[in-house]
């Protein structure tokens, strides 16, 4: 088994995951030394309710609740301004944020205000740049978003920060939170989730502690995607969950790399959602890496097809093998979606002109060694629909 | 894989891990905000010359407030204020612990003392009693074995009042676990497999217990991966840095796993003959391992199974059919241990009858088998074990494990 010289390896989350996970919320607060959460959401998810069970969890414990579920896709400054204020004058001590990408963008941005002073938000983007630890956070996720929410990272308008302050210090994940979603948020969370999870078990940095993160989420999201999808699989939606959050703190420990990089300007030139375009890019990067000895493609065969399927296929198959089998779940979400899902760029409906352009943006963005010329082979197969075989 | 209908996984420590982990003590506890350490050790270790080469490796960096090179190997309370004593007089802001379990321990119990200004560190003992972060802690094992580093919990004893203190709080996590090849590098080839066995046992246990979840079989599986791969290869080749870090590794790993699914029989038998007849963990671990895997065959042969692969590695996975995999998965543990008695020219015992103390004298006569058996009844790891266990049981494992004779499985009586 490979691990490097060398390595450091952090991850402050705690999880908690499955049937009636949310009543042990009070239990977990106290042990954080907070008695009087700010609850944060969005409409759209407290329409659904998700919020009156986590106030319900909270009911008997006596501990007064904040309520905030406002949040829009696109937080701001301004919001967080108000949301501190509010945290200030009410007296609140620790966070409690249902959703995804922007609510916890919004949770983590409070936090670091609330920890410190309002002009925090602004030392605190780049790398590393935040002191000292922030108050308790508490995330708690449905089965879509950007794969950021438990990670390092947070947006915030122009401000980029990643600190693994920001990351929560629990994530609970229930069945009565993590319900049905759209097909589309489905795939888009998981291949965000299998993608990042990939790059990190794959990438010649790759190390032992965090390959336990990585291994899990890829074996949750192999079991499960295409059940999911097909048949709504209710214990499978709460795997795809922990996927998720498990891929998020993998993606927090290994470099951001090619796969995100690419996927990530593929979807903001695009418009079309991340995931998806990370998904369909997925194969194409791991076959045009294929016959590099720096990455560890053919670990990836068992936790994605499981220990039979990896130990009866010769070593020399075994990355191949892992990449037919992204391959193939995609063919299938593809099949079961009834097309909704497309397989490649060009179905995705992005124009042959702009291949170019993503190729570009994507070296400016990722300084991850790689360049527009390989973009451009990747974004040209994955366009068209055809593998990259071996030389 | 299964996800259990309910799981929690916490494994909240910084690893720095490699053959230069220890220069990189002065700038993570830069960024905790701490620059003069107590170093917390014992005198096996600083006699080995391990101290000196952790304060040459951080002396640069940081201000150390002061050396005690004195922890006993059963933990203390007096040990513990003592030491809490001397961490204020020095201006201390952070603790170093270098050594096995027992030092850490006592370090967990000086940190809760000068963090929360105890006078009385019985009332933080129970679970859950923390309620914030302490001083920064950084630990250093020298063994690849109890993965303390990564567990929540410690144990101090009160000497003058006969009592036990047990913690456990994710404060007591430590901040930061520093796994360097040269901390382990020196450790004698009987040492290293005993340990390493314990490392080997937590992550069987982890993995074929009750309380097992998707993350902590992660864990365990690259635990016993690292470990089947390399424990025979450094006892052979006790300078093999390479070999040494992957122990290291294997040993943390294997903690993560057990301290979030616990363990089980092996433990629970090797804790009473712990307690009984002084036998060291390790090789109580060692020699129990096959044995408890053998008493849970019939409950959980399918993952026991699925272990041999981590063990042997595909081809030979592959090549073995499905209903025999848990019985190779015993039988590589007792082929290890038999390499491992012959590499060390029998100084790792194979079973009870072949332990000796440094006289040579027997550690476990035959006749407190019985007492071993009654010890076990009162120790809780046997929670999550899948077949349940009364002291007839543990009397029939302890008898087998004694002469080395593989369990009569037929004599199980199946619950």
């Amino acid at each position: 088994m490979f691990f490097p010289d060398t390595y450091e390896f952090y991850c402050p989350v705690k999880i908690n995951s499955g049937k009636r996970a949310l009543e042990n919320l009070p239990v977990e607060l106290d042990a954080l030394n907070a008695r009087k959460p700010l609850i944060i959401s969005d409409k759209e998810h407290a329409k659904k309710g998700v919020v009156t069970t986590i106030t319900d969890a909270l009911k008997d414990s006596g501990m007064i609740v904040g309520i905030f579920d406002g949040v829009p896709p696109a937080p701001d400054r301004k919001l967080v301004r108000g949301l501190m204020n509010r945290y200030r004058d009410t007296g609140c001590d620790s966070i409690v944020a249902v959703g995804e990408g922007a609510v916890a963008d919004t949770a983590k941005a409070l936090n670091i205000v609330v920890s410190g002073r309002p002009e925090d938000l602004q030392e605190a983007a780049g790398a590393d740049r935040i002191q000292n630890p922030l108050g308790p956070f508490v995330f708690i996720p449905i089965l879509s978003g950007t794969g950021f929410e438990a990670s390092r990272y947070a947006s915030l308008e122009e401000l980029h920060i990643s600190s693994h302050y920001v990351m929560p210090d629990l994530v609970i994940i229930d069945p009565r939170i993590v319900k049905a979603q759209a097909a589309e948020a489905v795939v888009s969370t998981s291949m965000v989730a299998l993608a990042h999870s990939a790059q990190a078990y794959t990438c010649p940095a790759k190390n032992p502690m965090n390959d336990t993160y990585a291994y899990t989420a890829i074996q949750f999201i192999g079991e499960n995607l295409v059940n999911v999808i097909r048949y709504g699989d209710k214990q499978g939606r709460l795997a795809l969950a922990n996927a998720a959050i498990l891929a998020g703190i993998a993606f927090s420990n290994s470099p951001r790399g090619m796969i995100h990089e690419l996927g990530w300007v593929t979807g903001d030139i695009s418009g079309l959602s991340h995931g998806i375009c990370m998904g369909i890019l997925l194969p194409y990067i791991l076959e045009y890496h294929l016959d590099s000895n720096e990455y560890h493609m053919s670990d990836m065969l068992l936790p994605i097809a499981g220990a039979e399927a990896y130990a009866g296929t010769a070593e020399n198959l075994k990355a191949r093998m892992a990449i037919n089998l992204i391959y193939d779940m995609q063919h299938d979400i593809h099949d079961f979606t009834k097309g909704k899902i497309p397989l490649t760029l060009k179905e995705a409906g992005i124009s042959k002109d702009a291949l170019d352009n993503i190729a570009g943006a994507a070296v400016v963005k990722g300084h991850e060694g790689f360049t527009a010329d390989d973009c451009r082979v990747i974004l040209n197969h994955a366009w068209e629909g055809t593998p990259i075989l071996s030389s | 894989m299964i996800l259990p209908g309910y799981y929690e996984f916490c494994c909240r420590v910084k690893v720095i891990a490699g053959h230069d982990a220890l220069e990189k003590i002065p700038g993570a506890l830069a960024q905790l905000h701490a620059k003069r350490p107590l170093l917390i050790t014992d005198k096996g270790v600083s006699g080995a010359g391990l101290v000196d080469t952790v304060i040459d490796a951080i002396r640069d960096g940081v201000d150390i407030g002061a050396v005690a090179d004195d922890v006993p190997q059963d933990s203390s309370l007096t040990v513990v204020n003592r030491l809490a004593v001397l961490y204020r007089a020095n201006n201390c802001d952070s603790i170093i612990a270098v050594g096995g379990g027992s030092v850490m321990d006592t370090a967990k119990g000086v940190n809760i003392v000068v963090s929360e200004n105890a006078d009385d560190l019985m009332k933080f003992s129970g679970v859950g009693a923390l309620k914030r972060a302490l001083k920064p802690l950084v630990v250093i094992p020298t063994t690849s074995g109890t993965g303390s580093e990564v567990t929540m919990a410690a144990v101090i004893k009160d000497h003058e009042r006969h009592l036990k203190m047990a913690f456990a709080s994710y404060f007591l996590l430590p901040d930061i676990a520093i796994l360097d090849s040269r901390m382990t590098l020196t450790l004698p080839p009987h040492l290293t497999a005993s340990t390493a066995m314990d490392a080997m046992a937590h992550a069987v246990e982890a993995y074929t217990g009750l309380g097992k979840n998707p993350m902590s079989d992660a864990n365990a599986i690259a635990a016993i991966n690292l470990i089947s791969g390399n424990l025979l290869h450094v006892v052979e080749n006790p300078s093999d840095r390479n070999g040494r870090l992957a122990l290291a590794n294997g040993a943390t790993l294997a903690g993560a796993a057990f301290s979030n699914s616990l363990v089980g029989v092996v433990h629970c038998l090797g804790h009473a003959t712990g307690s009984v007849c002084g036998v060291p963990h390790g090789v109580c671990m060692a020699i129990l391992l096959p044995y408890g895997m053998e008493y849970n065959m019939h409950k959980v042969a399918h993952t026991i199974g699925e272990l041999l692969l981590p063990m042997v590695g595909p081809e030979v996975y592959a090549a073995t059919p499905k209903h025999l995999r848990a019985e190779g998965a015993i039988a590589f543990i007792r082929k290890m241990n038999q390499s491992l008695y012959d590499a060390t020219d029998g100084k790792h015992p194979r079973f009870f009858e072949e332990v000796k103390d440094r006289d040579g004298r027997r550690m476990v006569p035959r006749d407190k088998l019985v007492d071993i058996a009654e010890a076990a009844l009162d120790d809780g790891s046997i929670l999550y074990n899948p077949e349940d266990c009364d002291y007839e049981d543990f009397l029939m494992i302890m008898r087998a494990a004694w002469e080395g004779a593989p369990l009569d499985r037929s004599l199980i009586r199946k619950g």
